[in-house]
């Protein structure tokens, strides 16, 4: 018998091909299924049926030349008898496009023909033998991991059809098998998918391996297009569900602090609710902030809560100016993947707003398969840590030194000194408390319930989630912070694959009522002297100890709250008219809403100083906040595939619109505190604010990818925006960039390597922009002042200039991706290089033109550049042990290149050029204390005698040198144990500068004072102390704190998170999941440091991060 | 769209470059013609330009208010710990310190540095009332709709904030720029100007102002918180006087005493919100608010937790006799706290320390005692003893304590100064404006003071104003 054997090939074709020829091949693709409608196979991977087949001109031909055709347009082999068609009649064929499926039902309308797709795309074809009838089979077996166990919900299927099954709890599988040479194939989730052909096999079992290092099925998500870690031509780092459970935070940032390379995360409290600061590969503008655009499911998510900020309304920032984070209103439990874009290549598409990097969070999907429900509870305590701070005897020790030292004694200190010194003359000197346990040394607990259902068909996906956390708080006080939430997702797509619908909702509320900043208590904590009197006195009430001191509890009594709830609707429709063609449209919605309010009650005043009218100066500030954001982004997607070509187009467009409303009342007076939120109860009410703002914004966006010979990538991205915050004529702007790879693992000469099993090298350039500039700043216009003068008053809120524009970002990356030992050990290399002009600042101005800046396009340049090194390797990899490395490290460097006329400008002492923009201000030199006066002495640099702000020339640059991860993961068995440590090599602020009074004023100081001077000849490193009435040690303390001394060295490594887990095996349990988890957030740091927390780049008044231990259990069936 | 039909017999004619040309034709032209006004926002309801604000009366108004409001409520002249009050109390001899304060402490112990963040704030707002002041000047004078009657009272209103404040700054610093336009590149480079210019300057506004102002005042109520022409008048009398042209104080203060007549007989009415010896005063944000003097100044137990009345001060009021009783502005103007620690008093010119459901005391910025006592001085200097000794009695007769001995030009002058320090006390720095003006500070503060130095006569030029600005250089001596 003679097999006729075709493969297609569309090389030649290519090469000598005619414009029609061409064509062809631009329409040719995969025909996987035609013969569903035929053979009543159903269709299932692709919706490869629509596709067409071109026909270049009329013409009559034979079956075999039909399947001629069907080769040259397929990557399909067909195998058959050489004469099995010999009798069909021919076919007419017209010049057009036929379907595939179509062209088949003409040419064997009447056959009666057994098709089998095999395993390597080679399609059978033979007659029917009805005397030799298969006999159908069944199939059983199990599926397991690598460890063993085994998996339930894994797909099996026979190739090319839709029939399989899915393996039940323990993992098992029978299927009904048709044919000895269909092949299964078995597929899971974040496995390697395996394919075998069933021969005479009665049973197959199957050993899952975890698809590690298999780049093509990692997706990656870019926003408006997917890619694949091996095709991608961008920077895009990313983090999974898998790295965001194993920490228990409430805020995304965090738990990408320290994973991604070139992203530098600071958290700078320890506060449940409050934000953290993020930079993507540095800071790219000398003002403006360095916030990424935030895209969540498609939707532009504002990180900036709707607060009352002003002074009036303290809220509970513990001295962290950027207060509260809307980023809480997204739950860490919903979320997937983090992707972090970072090069032109990536963030270009999203122009005007990709400068600082886009951070795109994607929340979870369901999955087809059984309904699966998981419950996940921990627990987690957390505690700060504490500073050395003098005891009673060594801080009264310090006060007595400082009165001698001016030449006082206790007997005969001046009057306005005894005055402020109730610590020597009223309280007890016996007495000791450390404050830090009393304000800040409580067990903040966190309580996190996540329950979750999810499945689906083919057709329809739904996932369902709920999840319930609260925190307390280190602080005296019963405030927490809550959140709850509820997610679902359904996603549904046509039987033809052609329409595809996704939909997310989410609602987040959560209420915090911590201590309001005026609290203070961290800054008491370390300030208070230690021998302040009892908080409470015999009758428990409020000690106020004769008026001497202000009771740091008595502002528990003022109430603090804040609630905020945020909707997120998305819905993404997207129809193929053709396999090549999809229209896709995003919608998405958002409805943040934010209410808030802080009361100064009677009960939070000393009562020696109240009147009689005693509720009638409480006072309450409400806000009411509410900001809507919809956007409208249809898009276009054209692809094909054409022998070793492939192209790929998209266009798209935005409509985004932001509306913000804030209303602001202040009540003062009420007939009882208890009426206090009761604003009808107010003797006064205030309108303080009113005030809506809109912003809008418009692009056109595209995308064109080429590839060749899966080895050669060029992608082209560009954008063109409108920004309503800029003046007329000013709005739009243009954005883009290329980037281009070339996989040269693929190469022939390197294809058979066995040590190199992937090398890519990728590069891209381009511009992006930034708008960050706030709304209506164009606008010279004056706004109501919130206060009233017989009636309310306006005011010029700032100085004119319509005259700015768009800052400009231009990128620039190379990167060097290398895998080893079938990718077991891989490595990627980046280098970039961001330069960003037309700096758009806020121009300082001296206060004698009325206000303290302008806003204006500065002929300034700054430069980021940096390494990143990515490193992954599996190290070990066997039945029942895995070891997993992963390591990054990021090597920045920012230099502020160019700043036209910077020797007159105001940013003269700011700013130098050749250095880092974040270099600090012009510092003394502190030269040491002078032995003979006891005095700090400085170094004179002009020589001129004396010392004054021409000699501010040290300067010190806190931005990071160098930080990075480590994280190691070990499986074994049903363990699992991760470790993972960041660091940082960085300087940053000492204690002890943040601390405001001279040594030997009544406020507690660090125990490194203790180093002082004493008498002449003495070597110290702290001044005399002096119990305050010296001008000139007051000078001298005063630019000791603005000195070189403000700085030191705050590197660090921490061990960030820790995590062990037991999963029970599941023989126990009938088949339910249950794991039990251990986790530990900073619980170890070694730093030189000597303060709270070397992480927090600012020290004064924030309370250190807490020191987490977490326990937790998840079930799963 | 048509063209993004397939059809099937067309298709293989297009080229796949043209196809992308079709494709994406429409779609920009669609996206960017139809939409290019998407981008154009309207201000929000709470915002208006600037041109628009001058355009009605209401809203021009609304921008003197908000002067006003600011004036009250930040600021050189506010009764608050950000007003010359407090802080030049502190400074001389007025005020004792009880809180831990180190921005208090300095200015208590003459530690002032260039850098202090309190004299740079005072610095700012006060600039930034100027340009406000400056932005209605400009405005007004633009406005096509405005009748000519608003224009004039509303431009005599902002000259003479203008003017005022520039007058305190000149006295706090010395030579300082004056600022008259709103222009930013102008005034990011000003250099300070002589202070005789200054004055020249000031005194100039403040005629140009009285002609432009109504006669009578036109607040609401009758209230005196909007300036008319007698208050320009005050304070053109304080700038004579400052100026030492003793014949124009003695002409203006002459103005105001004989349109308003003789001073309230009841020490306890002076600071009354309807006391008939205001001349200029400040409304409360909102009824039932009463002064920020009072509500800082006043304290029901001791130890104070933030500040009293220096002894100095305290024993300066003039004790009683068996003939003669004391010094009634120390029964009524000032309050004594005692219990077993100590003895303390404090500031009680205004008697509300809390809101009170209708307000019963206003910030009283310009009273007319002050004038009595610039027109005793400009009298004595002019070589007028008796005119002179007729206005401190005129003070003196009110305070319950008999006619002054001073005869000679020199024991006048200083019956002049003493009873400026009773009857002002802890009002917006007479007492270190005085003390500087009558070249008595060194002798006076010396003594108390452990950081005196004779250049603390001025305060020091904002450290960061001279970085952004240094043609405000040189520093003021000393610092």
């Amino acid at each position: 018998m003679k097999i006729k054997l075709t493969k297609a090939c569309f090389i030649p074709t290519f090469i000598v091909g005619t414009p029609k020829q061409l064509l062809m091949i631009i329409m040719r693709t995969f025909i996987f299924l035609f013969c569903t409608a035929l053979f009543g196979f159903t269709p299932r991977h692709v919706s490869s049926q629509n596709d067409k087949i071109v026909i270049d001109e009329d013409k009559v031909v034979t079956v075999d030349e039909v399947f001629d055709i069907l080769k040259t347009q397929t990557d399909y082999t067909f195998i058959y008898h050489e004469d099995l068609f010999k009798d069909f009649p021919k076919v007419q064929l017209k010049r057009g496009i036929i379907r595939a499926n179509k062209l088949l039902e003409q040419i064997l309308s009447a056959s009666s023909l057994d098709i089998v797709v095999t395993k390597n795309n080679k399609i059978l074809i033979k007659e029917k033998t009805s005397h030799i009838r298969f006999q159908q089979r069944s199939v059983s077996g199990t599926v397991t991991n690598q460890a063993g166990l085994p998996l339930p919900g894994a797909t099996v299927l026979i190739k090319g059809t839709a029939t399989g099954t899915d393996t039940n709890f323990d993992g098992s599988y029978t299927l009904t098998v048709p044919n000895p040479e269909n092949v299964l194939v078995f597929s899971y989730l974040g496995f390697e998918t395996q394919e075998i052909t069933v021969g005479n096999q009665t049973t197959i079992n199957v050993s899952f391996r975890e698809s590690i290092s298999a780049l093509d099925e990692v997706t990656i998500n870019a926003g408006y297009y997917k890619t694949s870690e091996r095709e991608r031509t961008g920077s895009i780092g990313k983090i999974d569900a898998k790295t965001i459970e194993k920490q228990p935070v409430s805020n995304p940032l965090a738990a990408m602090q320290g994973y991604i390379p070139g992203v530098n995360i600071t958290q700078s409290t320890g506060l449940p609710g409050s934000g953290l600061d993020i930079e993507i590969r540095g800071k790219n503008f000398i003002t403006g902030s360095t916030d990424p655009l935030y895209i969540v499911d498609g939707v532009p998510f504002s990180s900036e809560l709707l607060m009352q900020r002003n002074n009036a309304v303290a809220f509970p920032r513990d001295g962290n100016s950027r207060g509260l984070s809307a980023l809480n209103l997204i739950n860490t439990s919903d979320i997937e993947t983090i992707e972090v874009l970072k090069d032109a290549d990536a963030t270009a598409i999203y122009g005007s707003r990709g400068a600082n990097g886009v951070v795109l969070i994607t929340t979870k999907k369901g999955k087809a398969g059984k309904t699966k429900v998981n419950v996940n509870v921990s627990t987690s305590m957390g505690t700060v840590p504490f500073v050395d701070l003098l005891n009673t005897e060594q801080y009264l020790e310090m006060r007595l030194e400082g009165i001698v030292n001016e030449g006082y004694t206790l007997e005969t200190l001046p009057e306005n000194l005894i005055r402020t010194s109730p610590d020597l003359y009223v309280w007890d000197p016996n007495r000791y408390t450390d404050w830090q346990e009393v304000l800040i040394g409580g067990t903040a607990y966190r309580n996190n319930s996540q329950l979750s259902f999810s499945g689906g068909n083919e057709q329809t996906q739904f996932l369902f989630s709920g999840g319930y956390e609260n925190s307390s708080t280190v602080y005296p006080g019963d405030s927490k912070y809550g959140k709850a939430s509820v997610h679902s997702s359904i996603n549904h797509q046509s039987v033809d694959k052609r329409l595809q619908v996704n939909t997310t909702i989410s609602y987040v509320a959560d209420d915090n009522n911590v201590p309001n900043f005026s609290t203070r208590f961290t800054t008491l904590a370390y300030t208070l002297p230690p021998n302040a009197p009892a908080l409470y006195d015999e009758n428990g009430d409020l000690n106020w100890e004769n008026n001497t001191w202000q009771n740091p509890l008595a502002k528990l009594e003022n109430d603090f709250r804040l609630q905020s709830k945020n909707l997120l609707m998305n819905s993404v429709i997207s129809y193929r008219p053709i396999s090549a063609l999809e229209f896709k449209a995003n919608l998405g919605y958002t409805d943040q809403r934010v209410y808030q309010y802080v009361t100064v009650v009677t009960a939070s005043k000393n009562p020696a100083f109240l009147s009689n009218t005693l509720s009638a100066n409480s006072t309450v500030n409400i806000s009411n906040a509410s900001s809507q954001t919809w956007i409208v982004e249809p898009q276009m997607n054209w692809q094909k595939d054409w022998g070793k070509a492939s192209l790929n187009i998209l266009m798209g467009a935005t409509f985004e619109k932001r509306q913000s409303m804030q209303l602001v009342h202040t009540g003062i007076g009420f007939p009882s505190d208890s009426q206090i939120l009761n604003l009808s109860a107010a003797n006064v009410v205030l309108v303080d604010l009113d005030q809506e703002t809109e912003y809008n914004y418009q692009s056109v966006f595209g995308r064109i990818n080429f590839k060749w010979a899966d080895r050669y990538i060029v992608n082209l991205t560009g954008r063109r925006d409108g920004s309503s915050r800029f003046g007329p004529g000013r709005q739009f702007g243009n954005f883009g960039a290329v980037g281009a790879a070339w996989l040269f693992s693929e190469e022939p000469f390197l294809k058979e390597s066995t040590l190199l099993s992937f090398g890519k090298l990728r590069s891209s350039y381009g511009i992006t922009g930034s708008d960050n500039i706030g709304n209506y700043n164009f606008y010279d216009s004056y706004e109501t002042t919130g206060t009233s003068y017989n009636g309310s008053g306006l005011q010029p809120i700032r100085l004119f200039n319509p005259i700015f524009g768009w800052e400009e970002n231009k990128k620039f990356e190379a990167t060097v991706e290398l895998g080893f030992l079938q990718d077991r050990v891989f490595l990627t290399t980046s280098w970039y290089r961001n330069i960003s002009s037309n700096q758009l600042v806020g121009t300082p101005l001296p206060g004698t033109t009325g206000f303290s800046s302008v806003n204006a396009n500065f002929e300034a340049t700054v430069q980021n550049t940096g390494l990143e090194m990515d490193f992954r390797s599996e190290n070990i990899q066997n039945n029942n042990f895995k070891w997993t490395t992963t390591f990054n490290l990021t090597v920045p460097k920012n230099k502020l290149v160019k700043f036209d006329g910077l020797e007159t400008s105001t940013y003269k002492t700011q700013y130098a050029v050749g250095r880092p923009i974040s270099i600090s201000p012009g510092l003394y030199h502190n030269t040491g204390v002078d032995p003979n006066t006891g005095l700090y002495t400085f170094e004179d640099y002009n020589s001129d005698g004396v010392i004054n702000s021409d000699d501010l020339q040290w300067r010190e640059d806190t931005a990071p040198k160098y930080y990075g991860g480590l994280n190691n993961t070990i499986n074994y068995k049903n363990w699992t144990l991760d470790v993972f440590f960041n660091f940082k090599r960085q300087r940053g602020p000492t204690f002890l500068s943040t601390v405001s009074f001279v040594p030997g004023q009544p406020t507690n100081q660090p125990v490194s004072v203790l180093n002082r001077w004493q008498q002449v000849g003495d070597e110290a490193t702290i001044q005399r102390y002096s119990v305050g009435s010296n001008t000139l040690l007051s000078d001298t303390y005063s630019k000791y704190k603005n000195s070189n001394e403000k700085y030191t060295d705050a590197s660090f490594t921490r061990l960030r998170n820790i995590s062990l887990a037991y999963a029970i095996p599941k023989d126990l349990l009938r088949g339910i999941d249950v794991s039990i988890y251990l986790q530990g957030q900073n619980l170890l740091t070694f730093t030189k440091y000597q303060g709270a927390d070397p992480e927090q780049l600012t020290q004064d008044g924030y309370l250190p991060l807490l020191r987490q231990f977490t326990m937790g259990l998840q079930i799963g069936f | 769209m048509k063209n993004l039909q397939i059809n099937q017999y067309r298709w293989p004619s297009i080229t796949s470059a043209r196809a992308c040309k079709l494709l994406y034709v429409p779609v920009l032209i669609f996206f960017l013609t139809t939409c290019s006004d998407f981008v154009e926002v309207d201000l929000p309801k709470n915002q208006l330009t600037s041109e628009q604000v001058f355009e009605t009366k209401e809203t021009a108004e609304a921008a003197l208010r908000g002067i006003y409001g600011k004036m009250r409520d930040d600021g050189l002249l506010s009764g608050s710990f950000n007003g010359l009050g407090y802080l030049m109390g502190l400074y001389t001899d007025e005020l004792d310190l009880y809180a831990l304060s180190s921005t208090g402490e300095a200015y208590r112990d003459h530690a002032l540095l260039a850098t202090d963040p309190i004299a740079l704030g005072l610095w700012n707002s006060t600039y930034n009332q100027i340009y406000m002041a400056n932005d209605v000047i400009e405005g007004v004078g633009n406005s096509v709709s405005l009748a000519s009657e608003d224009r004039d009272q509303f431009k005599g209103e902002a000259l003479f904030i203008r003017a005022y404040l520039h007058l305190l700054l000149v006295e706090l610093y010395g030579d300082i720029p004056y600022i008259t336009t709103t222009d930013y590149i102008t005034n990011t480079g000003v250099a300070r100007m002589p202070k005789t210019l200054v004055y020249n300057q000031i005194i100039a506004d403040l005629i140009l102002a009285k002609d432009l102002l109504p006669d009578e005042d036109i607040s609401i109520g009758g209230e005196k918180v909007r300036p008319y022409a007698a208050v320009a008048d005050a304070v053109l009398a304080r700038a004579y006087l400052y100026t030492e042209q003793w014949a124009l104080a003695e002409a203006a203060s002459n103005r105001v005493i004989t349109e308003f007549g003789v001073l309230e007989p009841v020490l306890n009415n002076v600071f009354l919100k309807d006391a008939p010896g205001t001349i200029w005063q400040f409304k409360p944000n909102s009824d039932g608010d009463n002064t920020s003097e009072g509500s800082i100044s006043i304290f029901t137990s001791g130890p104070p937790l933030t500040f009293a009345l220096s002894n100095s001060l305290v024993n300066a009021f003039e004790a009683g006799t068996f003939i003669q009783p004391g010094d009634q502005r120390k029964v009524h103007w000032t309050k004594r706290i005692n219990n077993s620690i100590g003895i303390w008093y404090h500031a009680f010119k205004y008697k509300q320390r809390e809101n009170t459901g209708t307000s019963v005391e206003y910030s009283i910025q310009l009273r007319l005692a002050e004038q009595y006592l610039i027109r005793a001085e400009a009298r004595v200097q002019l070589g007028d003893v008796p005119g002179a000794q007729q206005d401190i009695n005129s003070i003196r007769n009110r305070a319950g304590l008999g006619n002054t001995t001073a005869t000679s030009v020199d024991a006048v002058l200083n019956a002049i100064l003493q009873e400026r320090r009773v009857e002002l006390f802890a009002e917006h720095g007479h007492r270190w404006f005085d003390l500087k003006r009558m070249g008595r500070a060194a002798e006076v503060l010396a003594p108390i003071k452990p950081g005196w130095r004779a250049t603390d006569l001025l305060l020091p030029i904002p450290e960061a104003e001279l970085l952004l600005n240094p043609n405000l250089l040189p520093q003021n001596d000393g610092y």
